[in-house]
């Protein structure tokens, strides 16, 4: 499983503040999702659809950035050229799936650098920082670490059943479902149960505020991004 | 809230947040044939409700359910959902909690419900596909298009599906919730881990 | 000072027809645990041992439920009576399970997590990491993703967290029962430097040659007392005759008999060919030509922590379709695919290949046979688990038994799968003597049944318990292939 934040701190040539990264990810969804393809809001979406391709290469993410753009060419594309030709069912299916393109997948690719570019330790400082109660950002850090064993469990559920030949021989597909998640939620609870203890032993919920030793600050260019993406926002609910 | 959080129910939320979010992952990868995310309201809750009962059959305090919504919200908002999603999310969260509360967090009957009230959160992914975007999207194809072409495509994308799709979380929350119920009865009970 | 003062505790469980049941955890105890002291306790499992280690970090009363009476002090202080946050201050604590006691995905996090809970300075716990790093020399494993380390590391990461606090006391349960020899070396030579700098230290463990120059005391628990207490010098002096005796492993290393010549010839061999495989980082694989092997008889894989066991194991079961090579088996060359119809793999978390609710229908799934009618399989089932002591068993679902019975489920349903080659990975990781002895017994059975077995193990003592043949792998490569000869001689006789 690929989602969940990286492991270790991201080499990257702009260090941005996750804090930034969030203002830039409501801009970018905002103004995306909702905007108009005309005047002022037109030069705002072809900055927030500019936004991820910079800021996916920043992280090296060279793959992601090109099929973002390929994604977005070809809907534009479709919009311009292709829909107007077209007719009936073809032209609706085309026309909703442009639709979902233009309009959802710089979000997406946002999102995506985000996920890329920010470490769990950095995020969960971070949301500390913005006075996010201690009983979201305790199960938030749980849950990353999580999603890691969640794989492993998967992996070797997975080896089992090759091994003992269940897939051939279980056809009822909830009882396949039932063999999957079943020994994945014994392993859950154990695992819950586990890492409380050890938890409890290291103090956690010991009262006072968390030191962290991670550190984020906010640079001058956060503080010129984020203003960026206040002023993208202002303008985009005045126009 | 009567009570403050122990670890345990922290960490509890925080394991089950995360297969939840797995299970509802696993199932809208297969959402992305769009004719499969018409009907990942009502999919999607079957497969999720197995371990949701499991996660309500641990809850023990007000506010857990909360704190799982208020985190998938942040999660989905984070990799690029729209903002609607927390909206969604959190009535859902508090709508679930109250209906847990009213079972004394014992009840499976409140269980099976909550399963079905809880998954209305999947509104908050699936609605701004068809809803969010329709009215300004479709503004800007007027001047491209014409009024009479925007009518006709709005009249594909009709009010009513809005309730259809409350109307399949439901349900599908509610199988799921029934399956979970049966999944708990038939393994966790006799291995004496619920 | 630690102290027990007449200590009682009873779990108090649900079982699964929601009647609540008392489980035994000790009873009556009077202990006394001298500053800088460092303490063993050993026995059975369900001995009572770990039970000690939670009272002494407060996890019972504060987290385990159950009846507890009598007193618990460190200092003249009431556990019980602390809450636990302040507890964790002055005791550390180290647990079996590396998989399960890390709350942070990136190394050094963890190792300041205690630390940040303590809101101590983020400049104070760095420079208290990057002394613990340079003396612990693990370097290297900072800010890393823990899921890439290995159990070991693991482990010694968690030492570490525990070293950044350097509380006064620090309680181990079971710290090496999922480690190789070479990773017990390094948790041997952190307890070494704790007990240098005056640590108390309480460990629980079943493994013991490694504790043998460090115990200041030992205490062999039985039914929630102590039935014995052996003195520093009395544990060095105790043979191997002698823990026999008590039902404890050995104080010492057992060497493996190191011998190359194989003279045993067997018509009935088993050929692995072509045996190559690379995982995609590129470096971990391993990389075996040929290898002849004599079928029906139990062969240890050993080695190193990443020199292939594993991978190997993996592949002689076809679980890695990508690996070409060719396992010849009475005369019948398998492929990847072929093999997964012929090997069988007991796999070190059992809880991964238990699937249904209860232990006949596990065995029965393994039955893939359509030709044989219900009946036939009920009736082979039956004979199954009374072969395997399991016939009690039989209706109650596989997560309510204890870890060996899983096991035993496991092996079960490998039987049933009548599958010529069995493989077993880390059988024997976490039990006691006695249990360990059963296993061994155990794989004795399958043999004589006419099994192929594999065990990827580290356990010496188990291999000289059971193990015909052992072959050491190194890089990747099989280094050498040599017999264990006093268990050869044995089988030869009794043949």
């Amino acid at each position: 499983m690929k989602f969940g934040l990286a492991a270790a701190s991201q080499k990257s040539i702009l260090q941005l503040d996750p804090r930034t990264k969030l203002c830039l990810l409501i801009a970018v969804s905002l103004i995306m999702v909702g905007g108009k393809t005309v005047g002022v809001e037109f030069i705002l979406r072809i900055l927030c659809a500019a936004l991820p391709f910079v800021l996916l290469l920043t992280v090296r993410a060279f793959k992601s950035a090109l099929i973002y753009v390929i994604l977005l060419g070809i809907s534009v594309f479709c919009e311009g050229c292709v829909i107007p030709n077209l007719s009936g069912t073809p032209n609706l299916v085309l026309m909703i799936l442009c639709g979902i393109l233009s309009r959802f997948v710089p979000g997406y690719m946002m999102g995506w650098y985000t996920v890329r570019s920010t470490s769990v330790s950095e995020f969960i400082t971070a949301m500390d920082k913005m006075h996010v109660p201690y009983f979201i950002t305790i199960p938030f850090s749980v849950m990353f670490r999580y999603f890691p064993t969640l794989g492993e469990e998967y992996r070797s559920i997975h080896d089992a059943m090759k091994m003992r030949e269940i897939g051939q021989s279980v056809k009822n597909p909830f009882t396949y479902i039932e063999y999957v998640l079943v020994p994945i939620m014994m392993s859950t609870v154990r695992i819950a149960d586990e890492l409380s203890a050890a938890s409890l032993t290291k103090g956690l919920c010991a009262g006072g505020r968390r030191t962290h030793i991670c550190e984020i600050k906010i640079k001058l260019y956060d503080w010129l991004l984020m203003f960026g993406s206040m002023a993208m926002i202002a303008l985009f609910f005045v126009f | 809230m009567e009570k403050k959080f122990e670890v345990k129910d922290l960490i509890t939320a925080g394991v089950f947040t995360a297969l939840y979010f797995a299970v509802t992952f696993v199932v809208a990868c297969i959402g992305f044939i769009p004719i499969f995310m018409v009907f990942l309201p009502l999919i999607g809750p079957i497969f999720t409700g197995i371990p949701l009962m499991l996660y309500f059959s641990k809850i023990k305090h007000f506010g857990m359910i909360t704190i799982s919504s208020v985190i998938i919200a942040i999660l989905f908002f984070v990799t690029g959902h729209p903002y609607p999603i927390f909206i969604f999310c959190i009535s859902a969260g508090l709508l679930t909690e109250f209906v847990l509360k009213a079972g004394n967090y014992q009840s499976i009957k409140s269980c099976v419900i909550g399963s079905s009230t809880f998954s209305l959160w999947l509104l908050g992914m699936v609605i701004a596909f068809f809803f969010g975007f329709r009215e300004s999207y479709f503004a800007s194809l007027i001047d491209g298009y014409g009024q009479e072409y925007v009518d006709k495509m709005m009249g594909y994308t009709p009010t009513w599906m809005f309730f259809a799709m409350i109307a399949m979380c439901l349900i599908g929350g509610l199988i799921g919730g029934l399956l979970g119920a049966k999944v708990l009865k038939k393994h966790f009970r006799k291995a004496g881990m619920v | 000072m630690i102290e027990f003062k007449n200590v009682t505790f009873t779990y108090s469980s649900v079982n699964a027809d929601g009647t609540p049941v008392q489980q035994n955890g000790i009873s009556r105890l009077d202990l006394t645990i001298q500053d800088g002291e460092f303490i063993v306790l050993t026995g059975r499992s369900g001995c009572g041992k770990t039970t000690v280690t939670r009272l002494i970090n407060g996890l019972i009363p504060h987290y385990y439920n159950g009846t507890l009476s009598g007193e618990v002090l460190i200092n003249g202080r009431s556990i019980p009576d602390t809450p636990i946050f302040e507890t964790a201050k002055i005791v550390g604590s180290v647990f079996q399970n590396p998989r399960s006691q890390f709350f942070n995905v990136n190394t050094t996090d963890e190792i300041a997590f205690a630390a940040e809970n303590q809101c101590r300075m983020p400049l104070e716990i760095k420079e208290a990491i990057t002394k613990t790093a340079a003396s612990m020399q693990i370097e290297k494993l900072l800010d890393r993703n823990i899921f890439e380390l290995s159990g070991g590391e693991k482990q010694i990461i968690a030492c570490a967290g525990i070293h950044v606090l350097s509380p006064d006391i620090i309680v181990l349960d079971e710290p090496s029962s999922n480690l190789d020899n070479e990773a017990i070396e390094k948790l041997k030579a952190v307890l070494t430097d704790w007990k240098a700098l005056g640590k108390t230290i309480v460990i629980a463990e079943h493994r013991l040659y490694f504790l043998r120059d460090l115990a200041d005391r030992m205490l062999i628990l039985q039914d929630g007392g102590i039935i014995k207490k052996l003195s520093a010098d009395e544990i060095k002096s105790l043979s191997i005759a002698d823990t026999e005796k008590m039902g404890i492993r050995p104080l010492t290393l057992p060497e493996i008999p190191y011998s190359e010549n194989c003279s045993e010839r067997q018509s009935n061999l088993l050929i692995l060919e072509n045996f190559c495989f690379t995982y995609k980082d590129g470096k971990h694989g391993i990389h075996i030509p040929k290898l002849e092997l004599p079928a029906n008889r139990i062969i240890a894989l050993i080695g190193r922590n990443g020199a292939g066991k594993s991978t190997l194991a993996r592949n002689i079961c076809g679980l890695e379709r990508k690996c070409k090579g060719t396992l010849t088996l009475n005369g019948k060359k398998l492929k990847a695919r072929d093999r997964l119809h012929h090997c069988y793999m007991i796999m070190q978390d059992v809880n991964h290949q238990l699937f249904t609710e209860s232990v006949r229908d596990e065995v029965m799934l393994s039955m893939t046979d359509n030709s044989m009618t219900d009946e036939l399989k009920l009736q082979r089932t039956a004979e199954i688990l009374a072969q395997i002591d399991l016939t009690e068993y039989a209706d109650t679902h596989p997560m309510a038994l204890s870890g060996g019975q899983k096991q035993r489920t496991a092996i079960a349903s490998g039987i049933a799968s009548s599958k010529p080659i069995l493989i077993f990975d880390e059988p024997t990781s976490g039990l006691d003597f006695v249990h360990m002895k059963q296993v061994a017994e155990q794989l004795k059975k399958l043999r004589d049944m006419g099994k192929t077995i594999f065990v990827v193990t580290h356990d010496n003592e188990f291999i000289l318990a059971c193990c015909d043949h052992i072959v050491r792998l190194e890089n990747g490569s099989a280094v050498f292939i040599s017999q264990n000869p006093a268990e050869t001689e044995d089988y030869q006789k009794s043949t």
